[in-house]
């Protein structure tokens, strides 16, 4: 046990085999999806199961594009996320502002009420939630999803924007308010450009919060016209079948845009997730 | 000098009326052609995705043609029963008026009638209501019917029957079952003589699909059982696990592969398809497919006739098929109707037929010769549709299908015993019916 | 009382209209907050009274307790209450510790802090669904990786999907492997907040490696722990889009939440759903209040 703790810590074949290590695990799942989209259903059940593709096409794509309208779904997911994103954003700001900012008596208190909302289990809020946006007409809309994402992405866009509040001196605004501005004009001017950091952070957690959404979108929006992705890679399961290969292939189309977005900004979802995480 | 000014003011008044007449009536000319133009009425159409949603687009095309003014277009929802069903349960329950015409399972007229989400079609049949009820096959007739209202019209049918490989019957002089016993004997002189270790004898659905209801209710029928009689749960237990045993035994004999908990309604076929099966219970859809598709190994080698009976029991099928409904919801009901009613005619059930092999609901369609050319075992076909059975019929079919077909997988992956089993069934269901 | 004309810059702070800003700034989010949330819950506890079935047709009837009285009878609840219990049970430790050995592998290997960032994030950025569809298709039967590797061992392949807790298993697997990463990402950021200096005085004092960890690392990271450990108790007693995507014999793998999913959207029983969601409620309340009571115990974050 000894050795193997201090052996973790030196030597540089170790160092590599634990990266490979952390590699794989994360990675595997994502490439063995794309190996099976590059593959046709007849090697899909050849028995032994071939890993490599052996007559790699694009046929599952082009399937994929044919027997689901994914592009409706991507443009649907990307409406509410980003929609959702920006409300929380706004709403977030504000109320971290406050919190971060003035001097309130029970800002913890505040703080802890706005956490507390990502207790609530999701499906208990579903139920009451179908049942609202029923009777409001809004079921298989984007204000079905939109409204409740937005609440969802309270809490940790909170947190995360409270924390990056913090950090800019009180110097800035207060010399800014001497200059002639109003609290609000300093939280415009000088706050948020400052914590446009912060700001990005969140939208991207509230971003990938709400594009992996689940629960709810298969239960409000089970139009074809209003479905997201996750509900829209569901629809594939065929009366009598279950087509793996389109499947795999719309899982690929369906997670391009996930990963450009965490590979362009892993440093700030790391930083967020880090920061909203430890400072609780 | 009024008197003198009132002639020439009449004049003058008489010749700006009759232009304002005709202006007035040119006007509305060009009213009532703008009004018409834009009258075109707009109809969504919802149908699954296995229902050959490119055959019913070019039908709902010939439909516009047929009627100018009127606009149909097609949705295509997910692909099974259940997916279709959430589908509508959250806009219709939502009181949404954007789908007109939409295909209901074969087992929803009941639900769509209690919850009030479909129109009823009396009214818009008028006068030709008798004749062309009169035309359908009775079992289809009464399944759209609740409560002496025309919930829906049918738009395909279906059955389970009992496909065989004739090749090996003919090879071994024997003659196709009528009973299950029968069946079992049959398959095991076959397998036994063929001592090929792939080779199954029966191939049935085990997993928990819609289809797996069919198999808890087809030796329960034969034997006379019901699941609802006069809108109460009515549960004969004895039938019950007699029905149970008889597919357990199946299995422990040898007939049926250990397996067959994982067996759905496409996999009986595939294999059927490729050669490991004796005897399959499918639905109708398969015979296309042993007969044209390309890998098939069975082509011209594939009989058709109606399911075995119990020892003493009645032959009966599972009745399927889909029928076109009219949204409460809608605004169009009158054009939705004329709609729904035509694409529920003879006329359109011989093209079904003819495109899409899709089995017809009338008698007079069924023996039509030009049907029979193109799908000749429609001549057996019709013996087993006019007898198939209806599943339960309650507005809480869901929660009974789920009990039933949750419970016969349970004792057929041998998670639960036949008592659990029928103990859980009898109370989800008397659950499910509760006043 | 007349105000003094120059203020200064404390007495500005604690202004009333410092009041009335601090009530604008945080009326929207709680607006949002009662409209989706707690507006919500009291029509839930409302609905849970009533005997509303949408599919029968009739009117909503006030039913009082009937609904729980059937619930705690409801042998399928209890199936689904003991399988959410034991996905909880399974994969809160679980995830905790396949993070943390994610983790240490990690800070071993920071050399290649990319690669290995994204190797951590990529299984975070997954949605649940898809997670839950790709590791159907590994355990499949027939054509899975898992089925391949025992056969290519020499072991014989399993049907994953034909027994209960051989499904639960793989779920558990399944949410393990995605819930780790993020577990692991909270963890290294705070193994990466330890100072050298610890560990070096440790080492001066003969501690060894095992104690090191045992006394250094793990009580430094029990802050990060704690408040990552909530949320995935929480999330893990609603589990529903790994369970609903990775389906097992009947629905013996059921968790609460898709029984209740089950009830409201496909039954549209909305006061059964409704009664069996408040007591979802109540049982992640009592967990946060267990976890509370702890942390509070152990000296807070």
């Amino acid at each position: 046990m000894n050795s193997l703790v201090s052996g973790l810590s030196n030597g540089p074949m170790l160092r590599a085999m634990a990266a490979l290590i952390v590699l794989v695990n994360g990675c595997f799942p994502a490439l063995w999806i794309l190996a099976t989209a590059f593959k046709s259903e007849v090697e899909l059940t050849a028995k032994p199961i071939t890993y490599w593709p052996t007559n790699p096409s694009w046929d599952n794509f082009v399937t994929a594009f044919r027997d689901q309208p994914l592009p409706v779904y991507l443009f649907n997911s990307v409406v509410v996320a980003l929609g959702s994103m920006l409300l929380s954003l706004f709403l977030s700001a504000l109320a971290a502002y406050a919190i971060a900012r003035l001097n309130l008596r029970r800002r913890g208190l505040i703080l802890a009420c706005i956490v507390a909302v990502s207790m609530f289990p999701l499906v208990t809020l579903m139920v009451p939630l179908f049942e609202i946006m029923r009777s409001l007409s809004l079921l298989n809309s984007y204000w079905a999803l939109i409204l409740p994402y937005t609440v969802l992405n309270l809490p940790i866009c909170t947190l995360v924007l409270v924390s990056f509040f913090q950090e800019i001196p009180r110097d800035l605004e207060n010399a800014a308010m001497i200059d002639g501005c109003t609290r609000l004009g300093a939280l415009w001017r000088v706050v948020v450009p400052l914590s446009a950091p912060g700001l990005f952070t969140a939208g991207i957690l509230a971003f990938v919060n709400a594009w992996d959404e689940f629960l709810l979108a298969l239960s409000f929006n089970s139009a074809t016209a209003w479905r997201t992705l996750p509900v829209g890679i569901q629809m594939y399961q065929g009366e009598f079948s279950f087509p793996w290969p389109t499947i795999s292939a719309a899982l690929v189309i369906a997670m391009v845009p996930v990963v450009i977005v965490i590979l362009i900004f892993q440093e700030r979802v790391v930083g967020g997730l880090t920061s909203g995480g430890i400072k609780g | 000098m009024a008197r003198l000014a009132a002639p020439s003011l009449a004049r003058g008044m008489g010749s700006c009326i009759r232009s304002a007449r005709w202006t007035l009536a040119a006007w509305a000319l060009m009213m009532s052609c703008s009004l018409m133009a834009q009258a075109n009425t707009k109809l969504k159409v919802l149908v699954g995705g296995q229902h050959r949603p490119e055959v019913i687009r070019e039908l709902l095309g010939e439909y516009s043609q047929l009627n100018p003014g009127v606009v149909a277009t097609l949705d295509v929802g997910g692909a099974t029963s259940e997916l279709l069903q959430r589908y509508l349960n959250t806009v219709l329950s939502a009181r949404d008026n954007s789908i007109d015409v939409f295909l209901i399972d074969i087992v929803r007229p009941a639900q769509f009638a209690a919850a009030k989400w479909a129109e009823p079609l009396d009214s818009h049949l008028g006068a030709g209501r008798e004749a062309r009820l009169a035309q359908l096959l009775p079992r289809y007739r009464e399944a759209n019917t609740i409560n002496g209202k025309l919930q829906s019209l049918p738009a395909f049918a279906d059955a389970m029957f009992l496909y065989y490989r004739t090749d090996l019957l003919d090879k071994h002089g024997l003659a196709p079952p009528a009973t299950w016993p029968e069946l079992a004997a049959t398959a095991r002189r076959v397998l036994d003589a063929e001592k090929d270790p792939n080779l199954q004898g029966l191939s049935f659905q085990g997993r928990a699909i819609e289809g797996a209801v069919c198999t808890f209710l087809l030796p329960y029928w034969s034997l006379g059982g019901d699941i609802v009689k006069d809108g109460k749960f009515s549960f004969d237990r004895p039938k019950a696990a007699a029905g149970l045993a008889m597919w357990q035994r199946m299995v422990a004999d040898g007939i049926s592969k250990p397996n067959v908990a994982e067996v759905g309604t496409d996999d009986t076929r595939k294999e059927f398809q490729a050669g490991r099966v004796l005897f399959g219970v499918v639905w109708g859809y398969a015979w296309n497919l042993f007969q044209t598709a390309k890998d098939s190994k069975v082509s011209g080698k594939v009989g058709v006739i109606r399911l075995p009976s119990m020892e003493n029991g009645e032959p009966v099928s599972c009745m399927g098929g889909w029928n076109w409904a009219v949204s409460a919801y809608s605004r169009h009901k009158a054009e939705a109707a004329k709609l729904a009613i035509w694409l529920s005619s003879p006329e359109v059930s011989k093209k079904l037929a003819l495109r899409a092999s899709l089995q017809p609901v009338y008698a007079d369609v069924f023996r039509d010769p030009e049907v029979i050319k193109a799908v000749p075992w429609f001549a057996d076909a019709l013996a087993v549709v006019e007898t198939a059975r209806p599943r339960p019929v309650t507005p809480m079919y869901r929660p009974v299908s789920d009990a039933l077909r949750i419970n016969l997988n349970a004792v057929l992956a041998g998670a639960r015993t036949p008592d659990q089993a029928l103990n859980e069934i009898e109370h989800r269901i008397a659950r499910a019916l509760r006043p | 009382m007349p105000q003094p004309t120059n203020r200064s810059l404390v007495d500005r702070l604690s202004d009333p209209s410092e009041r009335t800003l601090a009530i604008w700034l945080l009326a929207p989010a709680f607006t949002f907050i009662t409209l989706i949330v707690v507006y919500p819950v009291l029509v839930l506890a409302w609905n849970s009274l009533q005997d509303a079935r949408l599919l029968t047709g009739q009117p909503a009837r006030f039913s009082g307790l009937e609904n729980y009285v059937f619930l705690i009878n409801d042998a399928q609840f209890w199936r689904a209450a003991k399988n959410t219990l034991i996905i909880v049970a399974v994969t809160v430790p679980g995830a905790l510790v396949v993070g943390l050995g994610l983790a240490m592998l990690a800070n071993t290997a920071m050399r290649w802090k990319g690669p290995v960032r994204l190797a951590l994030l990529l299984p975070w950025a997954m949605p649940l669904a898809f997670v839950g569809l790709i590791f159907a298709w590994f355990f499949h039967s027939d054509y899975g990786i898992v089925n391949d590797v025992l056969k290519r061992l020499g072991l014989a392949p399993v049907i994953w999907s034909a027994s209960a807790s051989l499904t639960l298993a793989a779920v558990c697997l399944a949410t393990i492997w995605k819930t780790s990463s993020f577990m692991a990402l909270i963890l290294l950021a705070g193994l990466q907040t330890i100072p050298r200096s610890l560990y070096e005085a440790a080492e001066v004092d003969g501690a060894s490696k095992w104690t090191q960890f045992t006394q250094i690392t793990l009580p430094l990271l029990v802050p990060s722990m704690l408040v990552a450990l909530i949320f995935r108790t929480l999330t893990a007693i609603q589990s529903f889009d790994i369970p609903y995507s990775m389906p097992g014999p009947g629905e013996d793998t059921q968790t609460l939440a898709m029984y209740i999913h089950m009830n409201a959207v496909d039954y549209l029983d909305l006061g059964y759903s409704s009664a069996l969601a408040v007591v979802m409620f109540g049982i992640s309340m009592l967990t946060t209040w267990v976890y509370m009571r702890h942390i509070r115990r152990e000296g807070g974050t």
